[in-house]
């Protein structure tokens, strides 16, 4: 694997973490919880910010393995 | 009229009476009651029989009798909520029986307890040894209350400087393979829901015995086909474990890239991912 691709596969896994995570904000019925999940999320999408941003110059460094 | 109507119909009048007497004194637990409580209740249910049995020849009078023994308790009841007084007049005082660890013996004399029947009530509530005990105090049913000293006291999460995430009542929706919309609806979800939940896990809802819904809206499920293995939810967990091993890519990233801007990239996102951990772990895992 190239490092393109772990990197996506980290950058997806880390979605679906917080999409997880977004369902839970929703369903649960407790502030302090869906109070700590929104912190949570927002530190993730920081993350997931920067990881977009390394794909996208891996992706114009490595133009053969661009896309999926 | 002859004898055998009389009482049928006086035993059937008075079996519904009582029944809306009872109801109307309200849900105390029987077990709760004061010493008088009790005598209260005897003696409704003796005028109760008498008059059923026609010891009491005059419905009325018995009714009258009756009366006073339902409203009087439910006046004194009020009066007690509105004056501490009038409570303390009608349920008595706790006693005190053990305090800072030492048995007061003139309270002891107070209630009447020999030292080996305070002994066997502090055994009933898991107290075998006296000097575990802080502090006992009998309330106003009889019953003994037990304080453990603070070092003999089951350990809580707080004593051990734990967070631990609130965790709301379960709601059950789903009881012998019906599905009840209520609790659902409290806790704003629907049916559908329900039903991909259970697809999710791969039951009927026919095959449901029980069902219930935790608060943070994950659903457990007892089949009635034993065989079946129902999977735990285990949701969290996963969030929990996905996140660690993010960190651990995002590390292995910044070891294996050669740019330093990057480096410094990635270990600064390993490090979010990580406080994202501290933060989460009492409510994904605990």
């Amino acid at each position: 694997m190239t490092v393109g691709s772990k990197v996506k596969q980290t950058l997806s896994s880390l979605k679906g973490i917080k999409s997880t995570l977004e369902v839970y904000t929703l369903q649960t019925g407790d502030q302090e919880t869906s109070g700590a999940y929104k912190e949570s999320l927002h530190v993730i999408n920081e993350v997931l910010d920067d990881l977009e941003k390394r794909v996208q110059t891996l992706e114009f460094e490595e133009p053969q393995y661009k896309g999926l | 009229m002859k004898d055998w109507i009389v009482i049928l119909l006086r035993s059937g009048s008075l079996f519904f009476l009582t029944l809306a007497l009872v109801r109307i004194i309200g849900k105390r637990n029987l077990s709760s009651l004061n010493p008088f409580n009790y005598v209260n209740y005897m003696v409704i249910a003796i005028i109760t029989a008498l008059i059923s049995v026609n010891v009491i020849k005059n419905f009325i009078l018995g009714l009258i009798a009756l009366a006073v023994w339902v409203v009087l308790p439910i006046a004194l009841d009020y009066l007690a909520i509105k004056s501490k007084w009038i409570h303390d007049l009608v349920n008595g005082k706790p006693t005190v029986l053990v305090k800072d660890g030492k048995v007061m013996e003139e309270n002891l004399i107070q209630v009447r307890y020999t030292g080996e029947e305070l002994l066997r009530e502090l055994r009933s509530k898991s107290a075998f040894n006296l000097a575990d005990v802080e502090f006992a105090v009998m309330e106003t049913t009889g019953d003994i209350n037990v304080l453990m000293k603070s070092d003999k006291k089951p350990v809580t999460p707080y004593d051990l400087g734990r967070k631990v995430s609130p965790r709301p009542e379960s709601q059950t929706v789903i009881l012998d393979g019906n599905i009840l919309n209520e609790p659902l609806s409290n806790l704003g979800l629907n049916q559908d829901w329900l039903k991909v939940q259970l697809e999710n896990i791969g039951v009927s809802p026919d095959n449901v015995f029980i069902g219930q819904v935790d608060g943070s809206g994950d659903l457990y499920v007892d089949l009635f086909d034993d065989s079946l293995e129902a999977p735990l939810p285990k949701v969290k967990q996963l969030i929990y474990a996905n996140l660690e091993k993010c960190q651990a890519d995002l590390t292995t990233f910044a070891l294996e890239t050669g740019d330093s801007q990057v480096k410094n990239m990635y270990i600064n996102n390993a490090n979010k991912i990580e406080q994202v951990k501290g933060k989460l772990e009492p409510f994904l895992l605990r």
